[in-house]
């Protein structure tokens, strides 16, 4: 999965190096540095550093092979499907917030996120899914008028 | 006299009801920010800093300067009772802290810890009275290829530190400054990297990435580890029934110690990049090698419990100075910190405290305050923060990604901005488990473009030639002070983490 990271970063660095040559000037027309004198030197740079680190970590998993130290993908059991579990509740939240709004899709969202984190323990899951964005609530709308996210969908309640 | 009257007008400003409430407040949410394991200033400081938006400049830079320096004094409840640091700058305290909780002395325990963290804080705030307007004096001639070199050593001082994974971490930092090139380019109004996105003219900004990074990526990564599937209730070593007070000969045996290390946490907080973590684990090692019984360290002594509390405090203080001063940030911290002054159109730099000096005495009075505000709160809600730390992770985890989703919204009412956080929270926790440094990230963002910036201006007066940097006096010092801090730093890098393998070998 490192490897796999690292070539996501190399992906991107090459990426961004390219629109620093095609489209990004080095020098503007009046002779002083253009917009993509900063972005070359970053992007050139990041793709040699990036290949580096590759190099290292193909070199760390040859000897992960060999029988050596054990890699940082090599986690006890379950922790992955805990750190995706979290994700893709926390993505769902994002998809809630833009349909339900700041207020309905916390409750939802921590309704069902407690549920699954915190389970058979139903009453205490239920009073901090509702006082808890009851108060943040109170805190961004009430105290402080800030920008609660709207809901695209209104709801009838 | 001049600063003397200076900070009678701080204080002046920082004594009014609203601003002693913020403090109040910014301490109390620093302390708890500090309690939760895994997340330190950074984390607390970007989450929290939308929710100062409604406020007067004044009260919102005194409530995250209080939140910053808070969590020092919070992180190291967790380290005491828990042998679980709350953030990398109070892992020395684990050292003997736990030790002393594990013999029945955690109240001892708890409450040196806050006299030694308001020592520590109390001397590096009155260090930065009297030397941060020296160093506004001699920062006033410096010019854009002085900033330029600033910024260069606080990202250079900073992977420095980063130690074996130094190429991770100058990816990390490139990543920033790539970060840091999208959007509208200030000198030729050309567009870089927007891809015709109206969003994206203005740049990226800074606060979903750091709340992703910090916050998320954070929270994630403590999921990952599995936290959340053991409550820390039953770990706790603290009763009600033992003995609260230290004794005289606490107070009495750790007296130079906090002076040392109070000192020692300062100069090392003021080198942007050393931080805090470097500065307690160092004063420990000292402590160690200074004490006439060492083989009581790492076994319940208290001089191993207040020598790192004095010189985190001190540090985190002395963080300040290249921040007021130079508005060069030396830590992810203060980085975050930065953000805050420029969001409210507020540059801090060598003129800094000449053209707002209600601002920056009002912040410098306010940490006298923050202080001892800190001290009552450590010694006499202890009870309250031991059933903090009782709290699951698996109720705290939902609820942070809430504050977290929330704060970024109410920023711009921005949902580009909102997925941009939860991107970045999934990049962090990768980030995080393959050894990269998200506070190189976030630093070189804040830093890239100061330094781009810089960096053209000074090529315009140069004629494009980088001689200037050897033509000028200033520059050359400050050449000289880089090339020497990134030969001292990997050194005293070594003392600190000897320090914490002795430690580790010795049980």
């Amino acid at each position: 999965m490192r490897i796999v990271f690292l070539v996501a970063v190399l992906g991107a660095a090459i990426f961004y190096s390219y629109i620093a040559f095609a489209d990004l000037n080095f020098m503007t027309r009046t002779g002083r540095l253009g917009p993509g004198f900063f972005p070359r030197i970053v992007g050139l740079t990041m793709v040699a550093m990036t290949l580096l680190a590759i190099l290292d970590a193909l070199r760390d998993r040859a000897r992960v092979n060999a029988g050596g130290a054990p890699g940082a993908d090599d986690a006890p059991d379950g922790r992955w499907r805990d750190f995706v579990l979290l994700v893709a509740m926390a993505l769902g939240y994002a998809v809630l917030i833009r349909l339900f709004g700041g207020l309905v899709s916390t409750v939802l969202y921590l309704g069902l996120a407690l549920a699954l984190l915190n389970p058979g323990r139903h009453l205490q899951n239920a009073l901090v899914a509702i006082i808890f964005p009851a108060c943040v609530y109170l805190l961004f709308d009430r105290v402080l008028n800030a920008n609660m996210p709207p809901a695209l969908i209104d709801l009838p309640f | 006299m001049d600063i003397f009257s200076d900070l009678v007008m701080g204080l002046s400003i920082a004594i009014t009801p609203i601003n002693l409430l913020y403090l109040l407040i910014g301490a109390m949410v620093g302390m708890i920010v500090g309690v939760i394991p895994g997340f330190g200033p950074s984390a607390g400081l970007a989450i929290l800093l939308p929710i100062t938006f409604g406020m007067d400049p004044v009260g919102a830079i005194m409530m995250l300067a209080a939140i910053y320096y808070g969590s020092m004094y919070g992180g190291t409840i967790t380290s005491i009772l828990l042998n679980t640091p709350g953030e990398s700058a109070t892992v020395a305290s684990t050292f003997d802290g736990y030790p002393l909780a594990k013999n029945g002395r955690a109240g001892p325990a708890l409450v040196m810890q806050a006299v030694a963290s308001f020592v520590g804080g109390t001397v590096g705030v009155i260090l930065i009275t009297i030397l941060a307007p020296m160093f506004s004096q001699v920062s006033r001639s410096f010019g854009p290829p002085e900033y330029f070199l600033l910024a260069m050593m606080g990202m250079l001082t900073l992977l420095v530190m980063i130690g074996s994974n130094w190429k991770l971490g100058v990816i990390s930092a490139l990543i920033g400054f790539a970060l840091g090139t999208v959007g509208v380019d200030l000198e030729t109004g050309q567009g870089r990297y927007t891809f015709g996105s109206a969003e994206l003219i203005g740049g990226i900004y800074f606060i979903p990435i750091a709340i992703g990074l910090f916050g998320l990526g954070e929270l994630f990564y403590a999921f990952y580890s599995g936290m959340h599937r053991h409550g820390s209730g039953g770990l706790v070593q603290y009763s009600k029934e033992q003995r609260f007070w230290p004794t005289a000969e606490d107070y009495i045996s750790t007296r130079w110690t906090m002076l040392r290390g109070s000192v020692l946490g300062f100069v090392v907080g003021v080198i942007p990049g050393a931080g805090a973590t470097i500065a307690s684990l160092m004063a420990y090692s000292t402590e160690r090698s200074l004490s006439k019984h060492p083989e009581r360290f790492g076994k319940g002594e208290m001089a191993g419990l207040v020598a790192p509390e004095t010189a985190n405090n001190a540090a985190s203080s002395g963080a300040m100075i290249p921040l007021l001063t130079l508005g060069i940030p030396g830590s992810a911290s203060t980085a975050v910190l930065l953000a805050a002054f420029l969001l409210w159109g507020l540059r801090p730099g060598p003129l800094f405290m000449e053209q707002n000096p209600e601002m920056a005495w009002g912040l410098i009075a306010s940490m006298y305050l923050g202080n001892m505000v800190l001290l009552a709160i450590s010694i006499f809600a202890i009870p309250l923060f031991v059933q903090i730390i009782k709290v699951p992770y698996r109720i705290l985890g939902p609820c942070i990604v809430v504050i977290c989703a929330l704060g970024t919204f109410t920023v711009h009412a921005s949902f580009i901005e909102l997925y941009l956080m939860f991107a970045a929270g999934i990049v962090g926790f990768f980030m995080r488990l393959y050894g990269f440094s998200p506070a190189a990230l976030v630093l070189a963002l804040v830093l890239g473009p100061l330094a781009e910036e810089a960096l053209r201006q000074t090529m315009t007066i140069s004629r494009g030639s980088f001689g200037i940097f050897l033509d000028r006096p200033a520059s050359v010092w400050i050449i000289c002070v880089t090339a020497a801090l990134l030969v001292l730093l990997p050194l005293l890098g070594r003392i600190g983490s000897g320090a914490g393998k002795a430690e580790k070998a010795g049980g």
